[in-house]
């Protein structure tokens, strides 16, 4: 369990210094969305900016202002200027509340909590739509539609007031997720993905649904070596956090080994499953810093510019 | 027949108990081990892998293997110990199979030795003897066999039997404890040799007469098991076989080997000094090593002479298994001693077995014979005998012999030689024959035998003392018959030519033929026969008795007519009352020890007690030796000794019960510890 003091500020979640360098870093999208309100991500949406796209032959009822009168003249026949809309970008920050994000040192939920902060502020400082879905038992918790760096505080506000219970129900919550966005854009999800009934159909929920869609799994470093210290050792009556379920288990060297490798094994399944559904996959150690995560990993793995 | 292969040194009184305990205690423990392992509770994020990675070791193996663990131990070493405890081990102990034993206790000579150490070389609190080694080895046996324990219920049945060179059943089969200790207890010691066959031959004449009225049940019964406690210096073991099934089993006792004996003693007089006694004595080293001794000659009691050097006696040997102890004579100057005496030599330096470093002998007082012979004018005899150093010596015809019985003076005469006479009667005394049968009861004639010469004689007798009848030839002999009382010195083919009767009231030897019907007088052992004859017979039923005894054997005397309050003194200091039949004869024994035995008495008209000395010595020279033999070789059957332990033998049990609940606590506390963390 964590030994480390509790989140209780905005600060706690995100300093000043990392702040500061992420003012200058944007969310990049993989794929144009439409927006809902202007903003200043370029749309898919043909739209009233200056950015010129296309021409198209005129119909009836087209706005006759976007009529391009020179190729009239030239040609005596009406063709209609098209441009880019420009949109704002929907960032859904999905994080795991479950029970089983509490563990490790430094504490993975707190570590999910502060990536989730610092990608929300990144968005807000962009301003896009940033919208936090917390899930849990099945259930999602919503802070939705925030925009502009004024937001950061009831952003912060509301992760810090995130507490890990129960199960995590990620199939129906994600199932909620997908059904009812509210418009397209980048979804990320925080979570360590050791649910029980498996990842797969969770993902499916939300993947092919026009999101662009990032999976950080986020794992504590006693989860990855249960070695570690304060890791698990000796003969012990594991509890399982989220459904109480108790497994005696006497660690050795041997079942050390086959731990690891089906943590290996389910990491790469989770890998395998985002590559071929053009999901960015991504592990990530809470001992990692966030600064560290933000600035060169997703960066590199092209989430951040 | 079994053979304990090597020194046990548990007995388990129940060991079928702690067995079963154990055997149904521990397995189920490992198997209950693995549920109640006591596992610290962990809250961990999520079991999945970990459940997942448990199925995929049981997947590859059924069973987990087992895995050290100091509770686990601790809680197996805590079943065992109490386990164990159940089956209640005592140190020093053979265990049982039932059935019916025999407790042979050796009570020889060596078993006197003195043991100082224990059988693991530690010097012992106080030294005790063999027997009380065997003694309480013996009592412990019998509580073992018949004291049971906890979930036992065995009955044997035991039988304790003393032997020396004589056997005694000191305790019939039986299964009384207290009865069996109290005979044990009541073997007392001696000095005698030691003869195995009569004791075993003793116990299984009693195994088969012991239930008559069962005697198909006793047919089917096991042989029972004899248990031997000895040091196994056993003379007759090459006689001993064991019976199909009968086990043996064979507690040697003791280990020291330091002991040197005085073997033999010899004291006579001088036929030139007979005021003097000559003392030889023959020194025996049984130890592989030499030993240097000073030897000391007393005189009843006082001390006479002391040898100026230590007598150096050479190392035993032991050359292809036949061992020949070291050996040495000692011959003292001769000393002046007119009256009867008992000469002791004794061996100053202290040893192990203090029994055999003295022997004794008793020499009569210097006294010459007076000789009777009566006869019708034998020229040969007469000259003969008028040449010995007689006291006194007087020529008598048959009719004046008689005349002199009738009066009673022939009493004056310590040996009368009967030179072909034929007396009316022979009266009380010591008789020398020849050719004429005397009217002895037992001794008759019955015609004659021509060209006769022997064929068989007893070179070792006294009267045969370089008196050889290798050249001897008679042309006629008396046909005689004699019965069991006599004792045959010569025989011939035809019948026997010397014969002799040792009764407490008559001595006589006799020769069947007249030395005139033989070539016998030209011979030089002619000459010494008379004479050695005169002087055996002489001697017999002396006041005091020249012969020595041997332990075991018994003291038989004649005593003056009118005796009375007659008691012998013992070495050990004790008195025993006898009283004499109506001839004057008394009989007591055997006797145990060896040492000087003092017979005083009264008779009529004297104030002064009268008294005879007899002196028993250890005559079997092997009781020296005493190395404890490893191995008794029974037959084709080698028996391996156990060694008997000279301290008591304990009950383990509650020790090892102890150390198992000390085990829980500790397991207790380790658990408690591991909890905790």
């Amino acid at each position: 369990m964590s030994t480390a003091k509790p989140l209780r500020k905005l600060d706690d979640l995100l300093d000043s210094r990392l702040m500061a360098k992420l003012d200058a870093v944007d969310v990049v999208s993989r794929k144009i969305f439409s927006g809902k309100m202007q903003g200043e991500r370029r749309s898919k949406r043909r739209g009233q900016s200056v950015e010129f796209a296309d021409f198209r032959p005129y119909v009836h009822g087209d706005d006759l202002r976007f009529v391009d009168w020179n190729i009239f003249g030239r040609l005596d026949r009406l063709f209609l200027k098209m441009f880019l809309e420009e949109e704002d970008l929907s960032l859904i920050i999905a994080l795991d509340t479950s029970a089983s994000m509490r563990v490790g040192n430094p504490d993975a939920f707190d570590y999910a909590r502060r990536v989730a902060m610092a990608l929300a502020y990144i968005g807000l400082v962009n301003q896009h739509r940033v919208s936090l879905v917390g899930f849990s038992e099945g259930r999602i918790e919503r802070a939705s539609n925030l925009r502009g760096r004024r937001k950061a505080a009831e952003v912060a506000q509301w992760l810090l007031a995130r507490e890990p219970e129960g199960g995590s129900g990620f199939e129906p919550a994600m199932r909620l997720v997908g059904t009812s966005r509210q418009g397209r854009g980048v979804m990320v999800v925080l979570s360590d993905f050791l649910f029980p009934e498996g990842f797969e159909k969770g993902l499916a929920m939300v993947a092919g649904r026009g999101f662009d869609l990032f999976a950080l799994q986020v794992l504590a470093p006693q989860v990855v070596d249960p070695s570690r210290e304060g890791g698990i050792t000796g003969d012990l009556l594991l509890v399982d956090s989220e459904t109480g379920v108790e497994t005696e288990v006497t660690v050795t060297p041997e079942l050390l080994k086959i731990y690891k490798e089906r943590l290996d094994r389910l990491c790469g399944a989770l890998r395998n499953y985002c590559v071929r559904r053009d999901i960015v996959h991504m592990v990530v150690e809470s001992s990692t810093p966030v600064d560290t995560l933000m600035l060169e990993y997703l960066r590199r793995r092209g989430l951040l510019r | 027949m079994t053979s304990p292969a090597s020194t046990l040194a548990l007995t388990w009184v129940t060991p079928v108990a702690g067995a079963v305990l154990g055997a149904s205690i521990i397995a189920p423990l490992v198997a209950l081990w693995f549920l109640k392992l006591r596992r610290r509770k962990r809250v961990v994020s999520s079991t999945l892998l970990w459940t997942r990675s448990l199925a995929d070791l049981r997947a590859n193996t059924p069973f987990q293997r087992i895995r050290f663990s100091w509770l686990l131990l601790l809680q197996i070493l805590a079943v065992v110990a109490i386990a164990l405890a159940l089956a209640q081990p005592e140190a020093e102990g053979l265990g049982s199979s039932g059935g019916r034993h025999v407790l042979m206790i050796d009570r020889s000579a060596s078993m006197n030795a003195v043991e100082r150490l224990d059988e693991r070389g530690r010097e012992l609190s106080e030294p005790v003897t063999r027997l009380e080694l065997a003694k309480k080895a013996a009592k412990a046996r019998v509580r073992e066999l018949l004291g049971g324990g906890w979930f036992s219920s065995r009955a044997s049945d035991v039988m304790i039997v003393a032997f020396g060179s004589r056997a005694e059943i000191q305790a019939p089969f039986t299964d009384s404890i207290p009865a069996l200790e109290a005979a044990i207890d009541g073997i007392s010691p001696t000095d005698e040799g030691t003869r195995l066959v009569e004791a075993i031959e003793l116990a299984r004449a009693f195994t088969a007469n012991d239930r008559p009225d069962e005697i198909e049940s006793a047919l089917r019964e096991a042989p029972p098991a004899i248990e031997l406690y000895s040091d196994g210096r056993i003379a007759d073991l090459d006689r001993i076989a064991p019976r199909e099934g009968e086990p043996v089993i064979y507690h040697r006792v003791g280990q020291t080997t330091r002991n040197v004996a005085v073997s033999t003693i010899s004291a006579d007089r001088p036929p030139d000094q007979p005021d003097r006694i000559q003392v030889f004595a023959g020194l025996v080293n049984p130890q592989f090593e030499p030993a240097r001794v000073t030897l000391q000659l007393a005189v009843d009691g006082t001390v006479r002479a002391l040898t100026p050097d230590p007598i150096e006696i050479p190392a035993a040997e032991d050359r292809g298994g036949v061992f020949t102890p070291g050996r040495a004579q000692v011959v003292f100057r001769p000393i002046e001693q007119r009256d009867n005496a008992a000469i002791e030599v004794a061996i100053v330096e202290d040893d192990d077995l203090r029994d055999d470093d003295a022997a004794i002998a008793v020499v009569p007082p210097a006294r010459r014979l007076a000789v009777l012979l009566v006869g019708d004018g034998g020229f040969l005899l007469r000259t003969l005998l008028e040449g010995l150093p007689a006291e006194r010596f007087a020529s008598v015809s048959v009719a004046e012999y008689d005349a002199m019985v009738e009066d009673g003076t022939y009493a004056g005469y310590d040996v009368v030689v009967l030179d072909g006479a034929i007396p009316k009667r022979l009266p009380t005394g010591r008789y020398l024959s020849f050719g004429a049968t005397p009217p002895v009861e037992g001794l008759s004639a019955f015609g004659s035998h021509s060209s006769v010469f022997p064929r068989v004689v007893r070179d070792e007798h006294p009267v045969f003392r370089s008196a050889s009848l290798d050249e001897l030839f008679v042309s006629k002999m008396t046909a005689v018959q004699a019965d069991r009382r006599f004792q045959v010195l010569a025989e011939s083919a035809e019948g026997p030519m010397v014969v002799a009767l040792d009764r407490s009231d008559l001595h006589l030897v006799h020769v069947t033929f007249d030395p005139l019907d033989s070539n016998w007088p030209f011979q030089r052992s002619f000459v010494n026969f008379v004479a050695n004859a005169v002087d055996h017979l002489g001697r017999a039923g002396d006041s005091v008795v020249g012969r020595t005894l041997a332990p075991g054997e018994a003291i038989a005397l004649k005593l003056p007519p009118g005796s009375s309050a007659v008691e012998l003194a013992l070495p050990t200091g004790r008195t025993e009352r006898l009283t004499p039949d109506a001839g004057g004869n008394i009989s007591w024994g055997p006797v145990p020890l060896a040492g000087l035995y003092r017979i005083s008495f009264a008779t009529a008209g004297r104030t002064e007690r009268d008294e005879r000395l007899v002196a028993v010595n250890i005559a079997d020279a092997a009781e020296a030796r005493l190395e404890p033999l490893e191995t008794l070789q029974l037959g084709t059957t080698s028996v391996q000794g156990i060694a008997v332990a000279s301290s008591s033998r304990g009950a383990l049990w509650p020790w090892v019960l102890g150390l198992g609940l000390l085990i829980v606590l500790g397991e207790w506390w380790y658990y408690q510890r591991q909890v905790r963390v």
